[in-house]
């Protein structure tokens, strides 16, 4: 080979190194996100909107995308979140019914190509698959939207669509023990008790007792119960000894709905090979055990990347509400995080097995190409010295170029309140001064109860 | 192959690759591409579906004893037509408000009845429910009607099935339609039309 056709290689080589390197910075979907969670720890929700819209890069304040296809779905649910906790109701549920199709439709779009591609390619190579409790939680925020904006036909479409997801994970993905079900029916009983619909909402409130809620549901079970026809062992014990008196004439209902903190959203993690075959031992294939120990041996094999969670935010603050001037005390709120963290820990170790198989595929390859590199160079009459080094130098481009290649799933929708708890008193009929408050977070308003009527009001602390 | 070929491999794919991500979008008029309203492109209802529902039914309401009885009288009676009800779990409420228009105008065209302007019945519901939240509540039907002098008023409603498989989402709509005697609240007409949307 002649010194001038080697230089050729070289620099060859150096544009493929330098653009797979340019990838290797990319840190994935948090790395997208990364802006809008900084301004939400500051406290500035605005901001992370237009951080989240210069992400989508739409023209226009609450614009979208012209597809909302692929990982832009998420930054829609995010930014869904964020417009709720800033009250912009009509915005949230606009996002989240564009997000709420997207994103069945990517689930509907799966295939085993996602699946090969994530043992091939990169974790993050497959289309998004939510996990149970982001589909749950799409018409559960949605619910609150309506439910702020008072509109009882809209709530009951999304109490519907909630019903439907509700019913498929239960019985085809065997999801029956999610806390966001509970959640969810409990508002859904709420929408479908205001509705008149009696039968409706004893079987969603039936369900929410399954999980909880049995201090907050014992009224409205009693009150509604004769209405109807349905009923269950668990409604008449949460209804025992209490007076099913109605709503008074003079009266109505408040629902308070308190969100604070946010779910641990997903981190690039990057641990040592020796590590990982020891910490997910019982994850990993004997053949693929012994491949990698094999590899790790020579030096082949170093680290792993995979993803991980992150730590919660704000789990732990209490939210102070008053009504009137009166202290308020919330029902045990839903641990949203522990629901990410039992959920995550069921696919964690076929993550990590994924990360490993493409680890070894990476490696193979670069073996391969060693050869097949020095195998071109002889025959062009390079001399076995040179043919050497090219060689070499191809399996490193190879594998650094698969390596860049290989993201991390970080995807996840990181705006989910780390715990959503919720009050309803009846109270008399006119105007009452409510203020909420959590984490820093805070809204103040007179809020009126129509006679026999009903009002909501939510705060999602989402910093 | 020699480096030079090599490059000139590498070009061309750079150069097809960057093209295929270049799919610019573009509007289109329905007259001058006629098979654009063919395709569906949600679970939810669109032109085709409402014109289908719709004829189904009005074609049904034309040959009703209903219409024959409305034919002999003079002067016609008055007739409100109320808002139809979304029983599933699409938010195809501006789709209902065009099967309501359309229906509307369907009974205008037929001129066999005086229709209730949409404006006073605006007006009425916001009366009867309260400024607060005027919104259409199908338990008040009849006291709407009455405050109308309206004899019979024109409803339906929307209903679905909706199911959730791995890679399949269907949605199957039963779109009812009545025509209920204000008076003794009897219904004179019923009528139901379906249709299935599939995602998958």
């Amino acid at each position: 080979m002649s010194a001038r056709t080697f230089l050729r290689s070289l620099l060859a080589f150096v544009v493929t190194t330098s653009l797979a390197l340019t990838n290797v910075a990319c840190g994935g979907h948090t790395a997208r996100t990364l802006k809008m969670r900084t301004a939400l720890d500051e406290g500035d929700p605005k901001r992370a909107i237009d951080e989240l819209e210069d992400e989508l890069n739409v023209d226009t304040k609450g614009g979208y995308p012209k597809q909302v296809v692929g990982d832009d779905a998420l930054l829609v649910l995010d930014r869904a979140s964020i417009r709720q906790s800033i009250a912009d109701f009509k915005g949230s549920k606009q996002d989240l019914e564009v997000a709420d199709k997207a994103i069945d439709m990517l689930d509907l779009s799966h295939t085993t190509a996602d699946d090969l591609g994530k043992y091939m390619f990169s974790d993050s190579a497959g289309r998004y698959q939510a996990p149970p409790y982001e589909k749950l939680f799409v018409n559960t925020l949605n619910m609150v939207n309506y439910l702020e904006l008072h509109d009882l036909s809209g709530a009951r479409v999304e109490a519907r669509r909630f019903a439907v997801m509700q019913k498929y994970l239960r019985d085809k993905a065997k999801q029956d023990d999610n806390v966001i079900s509970g959640l969810g029916s409990y508002l859904a009983g709420f929408i479908y008790e205001k509705s008149g619909e009696s039968d409706e909402a004893l079987r969603y409130y039936d369900d929410a007792l399954h999980f909880a809620y049995k201090d907050s549901l014992g009224l409205p079970v009693a009150r509604t119960l004769p209405k109807g026809s349905y009923t269950s062992p668990r409604l008449k014990s949460a209804s025992e000894g209490i007076a099913s008196d109605p709503i008074g004439e003079d009266e109505g209902e408040l629902l308070m709905i308190v969100g604070y903190g946010r779910v641990p959203h997903k981190i690039a993690n990057r641990l040592p090979i020796g590590l990982v075959l020891t910490y997910y031992a019982m994850y990993i294939s004997p053949a693929d055990r012994a491949t990698a120990n094999e590899m790790a041996i020579t030096g082949a094999l170093t680290w792993v990347n995979f993803p991980s969670l992150a730590p919660e935010r704000g789990g732990y603050a209490r939210p102070d509400c008053s009504l009137d001037g009166r202290r308020l005390s919330l029902d045990g709120a839903v641990d949203v995080s522990a629901e990410v963290r039992r959920q995550w820990a069921q696919i964690e170790g076929s993550v990590v097995a994924s990360a490993l198989t493409r680890l070894i595929t990476r490696a193979a390859i670069g073996v391969g190409t060693q050869a097949a590199g020095k195998g071109i160079a002889k025959a062009s009459g390079a001399s076995n010295e040179t043919s050497g080094v090219i060689g070499a130098l191809a399996a490193i481009a190879a594998v650094v170029s698969l390596t860049a290649a290989d993201t991390p799933d970080t995807r996840s929708w990181e705006t989910l309140p780390a715990r959503v708890a919720i009050l309803r008193k009846v109270l008399p009929a006119g105007s009452h001064t409510l203020s909420m408050e959590v984490r820093g977070w805070s809204r103040k308003q007179t809020v009126t109860i129509p006679k026999g009527g009903w009002a909501t009001v939510s705060l999602m602390a989402l910093n | 192959m020699t480096m030079r070929g090599v490059l000139g491999v590498g070009g061309a794919l750079c150069v097809a690759m960057a093209l295929s991500g270049c799919g610019g979008k573009e509007y289109v008029r329905g007259s001058q591409e006629p098979g654009i309203d063919n395709a569906a492109m949600s679970t939810g209802l669109d032109k085709e579906d409402i014109q289908h529902m719709l004829s189904e039914n009005l074609n049904h309401l034309r040959s009703a004893p209903i219409m024959n009885e409305w034919r002999s009288k003079q002067p016609p009676p008055v007739i409100a037509v109320f808002p139809f009800q979304n029983s599933t779990s699409e938010h195809i409420d501006s789709q209902l408000d065009a099967i309501l228009s359309e229906a509307e105008q369907w009974l205008v065209d037929s001129n066999t009845v005086n229709v209730v302007a949409r404006d006073r019945q605006n007006q009425m519901v916001a009366e009867i429910e309260g400024q607060a939240h005027p919104a259409f509540n199908p338990a008040n039907a009849a006291r709407y009607g009455k405050q109308l002098g309206a004899k019979y008023f024109v409803t339906g409603k929307v209903q679905a099935a909706d199911e959730r498989t791995d890679s399949a989402r269907r949605v199957q709509y039963f779109f009812f339609m009545q025509i209920i005697e204000i008076e003794t609240g009897l219904i004179k007409w019923q009528h139901k039309a379906y249709q299935t949307k599939m995602a998958r």
